[in-house]
């Protein structure tokens, strides 16, 4: 039984037996989504990260909203248009891949789905560009998760 | 011709957009795009383009050397390419990863090589096709070369070290932040676990982008010239190693001054300041002086 959350266990389930060509194109699939999933005109968030980072070519935005009633989180990644390829078919895929997760279930989440998705190949070739956006993300939930424990104990 | 080309030393190695155009379906032709994203030629490419990766394909899988003549060969011939294809380079980066692969090439005597002036941003600038469909090319026979030219234009740690001990004209390629030895890697890139930062003494700060115009193309001969014959000082009978960080960006350099200027003695040290900076006792200089 895998720990991850069930859309990302879908997007595992769907690239982790084809083989690399097949994992390639659907990449580029994602790749072409990953500009609808930044934040829409007058969506608020309770977290914003803009920042560039020296892992990443171009400047990535990660805006997190967790529902009060649910703890369902909602991410919403803004990428610079330097941003590589993997990186942007990786945003693509876990924007929905821990679409609704709790933050506590982000941070759970194992790295070891990447190489499943992206295959051996590409990992090797380059290892820093894939786990970025997950890093990010998980980043957010820690700091959402850091003040609700300091709201809570105010 | 290009107007801009005819002044370089070997016109015959850049071509641009309008000629390359005019030679997509030319059997004689394949076009190599090389890139630092990996995933970049599968979002669309220049039709009739194959993918070569310059970590994937040209570099052994486990030690930090190219691949042999035999896996050379294999690359080639998996690419529908014969010792007599003529091959045109281009990729992101102004080209570095192009120049790069170029360079491999070379290391195996596959010298009919051309490159893409502006390479790919260039191109989709220009408004000229992409597409997404990949060609399968017939495999070809390509007969192993009898051996790798490591002597001709590859230099290694000690060849660098003498070369430094002598005197002998030394290009550092990198930013001038690297060159001062305040940061070990490019800005905004990776740092890839280099110990120490500077210089290799005696070497001469030249970035690669003195090189480049904005939208990636090579400056003119007499730009270059002015750059590295007139300010530089080099001599036609120099013995000249260029470096970077991985060899990447000094092949960039490598391609400009052995073919556009025609520096008949250029040698790319692609072991770079990733492994000078972690060798021990590795002499440096840090600062703006070569040292």
């Amino acid at each position: 039984m895998s720990d991850y959350p069930a859309a990302l266990t879908e997007i595992v389930d769907l690239f982790e037996h084809l083989p690399e060509d097949e994992k390639r194109e659907n990449l580029i699939v994602y790749a072409d989504a990953a500009a609808a999933c930044g934040p829409a005109e007058g969506e608020t968030f309770d977290l914003e990260d803009v920042r560039k980072d020296e892992e990443c070519t171009d400047t990535v935005g990660v805006f997190l909203r967790v529902d009060p009633a649910t703890r369902a989180a909602h991410f919403r990644v803004n990428l610079g248009p330097q941003v590589q390829t993997l990186t942007k078919a990786m945003t693509a895929i876990l924007c929905q891949g821990l679409e609704g997760a709790t933050p506590e279930a982000v941070l759970a989440v194992p790295q070891d789905f990447v190489p499943k998705i992206v295959g051996g190949q590409l990992v090797r070739l380059r290892s820093q560009t894939v786990y970025y956006i997950l890093t990010r993300m998980k980043s957010a939930c820690k700091v959402w998760l850091n003040r609700e424990r300091t709201a809570a104990g105010a | 011709m290009n107007s801009k080309f005819s002044a370089y030393a070997h016109p015959e190695a850049l071509v641009d957009g309008e000629w390359l155009s005019a030679h997509l379906d030319d059997p004689k032709i394949r076009i190599v795009e090389s890139n630092e994203d990996v995933l970049l030629y599968d979002t669309g490419h220049i039709p009739g383009a194959v993918h070569i990766d310059w970590r994937g394909d040209l570099q052994d899988d486990l030690t930090r050397d190219y691949v042999t003549p035999e896996g050379f060969a294999a690359v080639c011939a998996k690419n529908g390419i014969t010792p007599e294809t003529t091959v045109v380079f281009y990729g992101d980066k102004s080209n570095w990863w192009a120049c790069y692969a170029l360079w491999a090439f070379q290391l195996f005597g596959h010298r009919n090589v051309k490159v893409l002036d502006g390479g790919r941003d260039k191109w989709i600038a220009e408004g000229r096709p992409i597409t997404r469909e990949k060609v399968k090319y017939s495999p070809t026979e390509y007969p192993v070369p009898a051996r790798r030219r490591d002597d001709d234009i590859r230099a290694f740690y000690a060849d660098t070290l003498a070369h430094a001990r002598a005197k002998r004209p030394l290009i550092d390629v990198r930013s001038p932040g690297e060159y001062r030895g305040e940061i070990t890697h490019m800005p905004e890139y990776p740092q890839e676990g280099v110990l120490r930062g500077g210089h290799v003494p005696g070497a001469r700060s030249v970035p690669w982008k003195t090189a480049a115009n904005d939208d990636g193309t090579f400056k003119s001969f007499d730009e270059l010239k002015a750059i590295y014959t007139d300010k530089l000082g080099l001599k036609p009978d120099d013995e000249i190693v260029a470096y970077c960080r991985i060899g990447e960006r000094s092949s960039h350099t490598w391609f400009v001054l052995n073919y556009l200027l025609g520096y008949p003695n250029v040698r790319n040290y692609d072991g770079s300041w990733t492994e000078w900076g972690n060798m021990v006792r590795a002499p440096i200089a840090k600062g703006e002086a070569a040292g």
